[in-house]
């Protein structure tokens, strides 16, 4: 995938790059508004990570931008406003989503790559790790060809898995991804632990290698062994 | 009571008195005035006998005098005062009894005290009078009847462009940009209060602005910082090598910094509903959120074995979906975090009221609960929840009350005041 992330706080882009950068994935950065625009004037991206306040411009203005260039780049705004006018204006202006500061970069990436499997295989929206199989689009699981039944939550949990496979996930960020952050949880999050044990055991039982562990207590890595 | 009518009440009541007075003074005056008349023509006529009796020594005919009537009497003893006054008298001509005007007054012939009475008819006046009286009093009425017409009709006209300016006033909505339109008119005092309305909302509007784009920076600035933090901990988190301890000591630095954002983005909602600055406004299916938040909640409640018991009936009511939806978030999880392992929930929804009520720790909390960062000791929460959902029902008008029955906590929210 090629991403390019827009945003003008340097040590948030450190992060941002470093845990996209890997796996494939091709990473460039603009934190300005000039070098944005030159940037997806000259490039395409399979996704764009766009911070709306930056120097020297408005963000909303490079997505003015990219639908005139009729470019048709995933955009996904990062935003400390938590405001719905602009969630709206965005969305209207063609962004595929917008995720509002402070976000795990977990739940990032699982909405960056969401977008690109849109972007790319239109509707065909599968994906593959070693012998699990996911159809997103019709919420399908098999192991081997063997089809696993799991409830709504396993299935988003698996998809968030996938997303960040090899990487640790706070139990914090799966609770927001599945439950919505509005929902005012309380710091106990052991109700997660549940749903995972039981994606566990399905995924287990249907012949797949254990590819799932717990790391000290505050989250799960998901990946190869 | 409309300007108006109050108008129109001054108006009539001082006309009437006003007009009355007027008559009055009008009646005697010209009753006055004729009387006077009458009194000099009687003088007149005296003096006509008088010169009479001093030319011929005689008295004169009483027939030859055609207005008037004089009759004679012989005076013996003292001889009466010269006067006038009113009587009634017996006209001949008229064959009828008249009123009368008389001057009594004493004619000496040779020597002799002769009492004279001249009387003349007041009929003319009295009805030159009276003709005054209907024309006085038909004018009061065409005038206070003119004077509700105009009222009426004309009053109305004019003060148009005034309600008009109150409705536009009325539909104003801050998160509208659009002005309060001019109504021409030729009144300079409409126009000026078109033109100041207009300055005033122009004004409003600049501080919304204003305080809007100062509740985006602050979020901006301190959320900023935090998203640094946050995505720090993913990064470092990432690295994998650390001691169980170790572990510990990031996730209580998770919590810190969850439980940070949360109170700032509360803080900031709250700001936000104070200043009215959420503007979707649309109709919403309470029942079938009440529904969705209860699945929402499912494993929440499947932790403490909490039962969940629902009677709704389908209520429509108008507010921001968004906010509808915190406000259930804080009632729900207010419920199931202070409630007891193996408790239950019940939640009632009619057109009047949805209420939550939960089993629980007998607590004797008092109204303070409704505070911001008021909460018991245990509470995990933050003390804004239940702020917020006050401060959600006083945007729409809400009435919400806590009441502690039997042991049960019970949140109702009246959808009319």
């Amino acid at each position: 995938m090629k991403i390019l992330v827009i945003e003008d706080e340097q040590a948030l882009l450190e992060s941002i790059l470093a845990y996209f950068t890997g796996e494939g994935n091709i990473c460039e950065h603009a934190s300005d508004f000039a070098s944005a625009n030159e940037k997806i004037s000259l490039y395409n991206y399979d996704c764009i990570l766009l911070d709306l306040g930056l120097p020297g411009g408005e963000g909303l203005e490079l997505l003015t931008k990219l639908k005139q260039l009729k470019k048709r780049d995933g955009v996904l705004i990062i935003s400390a406003r938590h405001s719905l006018d602009d969630k709206l204006a965005g969305l209207d202006l063609g962004a595929d989503d917008y995720l509002v500061k402070p976000f795990h970069l977990s739940e990032l990436k699982a909405r960056v790559s969401a977008i690109i499997r849109r972007k790319n295989f239109d509707g065909d929206n599968v994906i593959v790790f070693n012998e699990i199989t996911v159809d997103v689009s019709a919420m399908k699981v098999s192991v081997k060809g063997n089809p696993v039944n799991l409830t709504k939550k396993e299935f988003d949990l698996l998809v968030y898995f996938l997303s960040n496979r090899n990487k640790v996930v706070t139990k914090n960020a799966m609770a927001e991804h599945l439950w919505g952050d509005e929902m005012d949880l309380s710091d106990d999050f052991d109700f997660i632990y549940t749903h995972v044990k039981n994606l566990r055991k399905k995924i287990l039982e249907a012949g797949a290698a254990d590819y799932l562990r717990s790391v000290y207590g505050i989250g799960y890595k998901f990946g190869d062994i | 009571m409309k300007l108006s009518n109050r108008y129109n009440r001054v108006n009539i009541l001082t006309s009437i008195v006003v007009l009355i007075i007027t008559g009055v003074i009008y009646y005697v005056v010209i009753h006055f005035i004729l009387t006077e008349k009458l009194d000099r023509d009687l003088a007149v006529e005296e003096n006509e006998i008088n010169q009479y009796v001093s030319t011929f020594h005689k008295l004169p005919l009483p027939a030859s005098y055609l207005d008037q009537q004089i009759a004679y009497k012989n005076i013996k003893g003292i001889s009466p005062e010269r006067e006038f006054l009113y009587t009634t008298y017996y006209n001949p001509k008229e064959q009828e009894n008249e009123p009368g005007r008389s001057l009594i007054t004493v004619v000496h012939v040779n020597g002799k005290a002769v009492e004279v009475t001249i009387t003349k008819s007041r009929v003319e006046s009295e009805d030159l009078v009276r003709i005054i009286l209907l024309i006085t009093v038909g004018i009061t009425l065409v005038l206070l009847l003119s004077l509700l017409l105009i009222n009426r009709f004309v009053l109305n006209r004019l003060w148009r462009p005034f309600y008009s300016i109150l409705n536009r006033m009325k539909a104003f909505e801050v998160t509208r940009m659009d002005n309060i339109e001019h109504e021409p008119t030729k009144i300079d005092e409409f126009n000026e209060l078109n033109k100041s309305v207009n300055a005033m909302a122009e004004r409003v509007r600049q501080d919304y602005k204003e305080l809007k784009s100062f509740t985006d920076n602050a979020s901006h600035e301190m959320m900023t910082p935090l998203a640094v933090i946050n995505s720090k901990l993913d990064s470092l988190l990432q690295t994998e090598s650390f001691t169980a301890q170790q572990g510990a000591l990031l996730e209580d630095i998770y919590h810190a910094t969850g439980r940070l954002s949360r109170l700032h983005q509360s803080l900031l909602l709250l700001a936000k509903i104070e200043n009215n600055l959420i503007s979707d406004l649309q109709t919403i299916e309470l029942k079938e959120m009440v529904e969705a938040k209860g699945r929402q909640f499912q494993e929440l409640l499947g932790k403490d074995g909490l039962v969940l018991n629902e009677k709704l009936v389908p209520v429509e009511i108008k507010m921001s979906r968004y906010l509808a939806d915190i406000l259930l978030n804080n009632l729900f999880s207010n419920a199931v975090r202070h409630n007891v392992a193996g408790g239950h929930i019940n939640i009632t929804l009619n057109k009047d009221a949805l209420t939550v009520s939960n089993s629980g720790k007998i607590a004797n909390l008092q109204t303070k609960i409704f505070d911001r960062f008021s909460k018991s000791v245990e509470s995990e929460g933050m003390g804004l929840g239940l702020a917020i959902t006050k401060q959600i029902c006083n945007l729409y008008g809400f009435r919400i009350e806590y009441r502690e029955i039997n042991g049960e906590h019970v949140f109702a929210v009246y959808f009319e005041g």
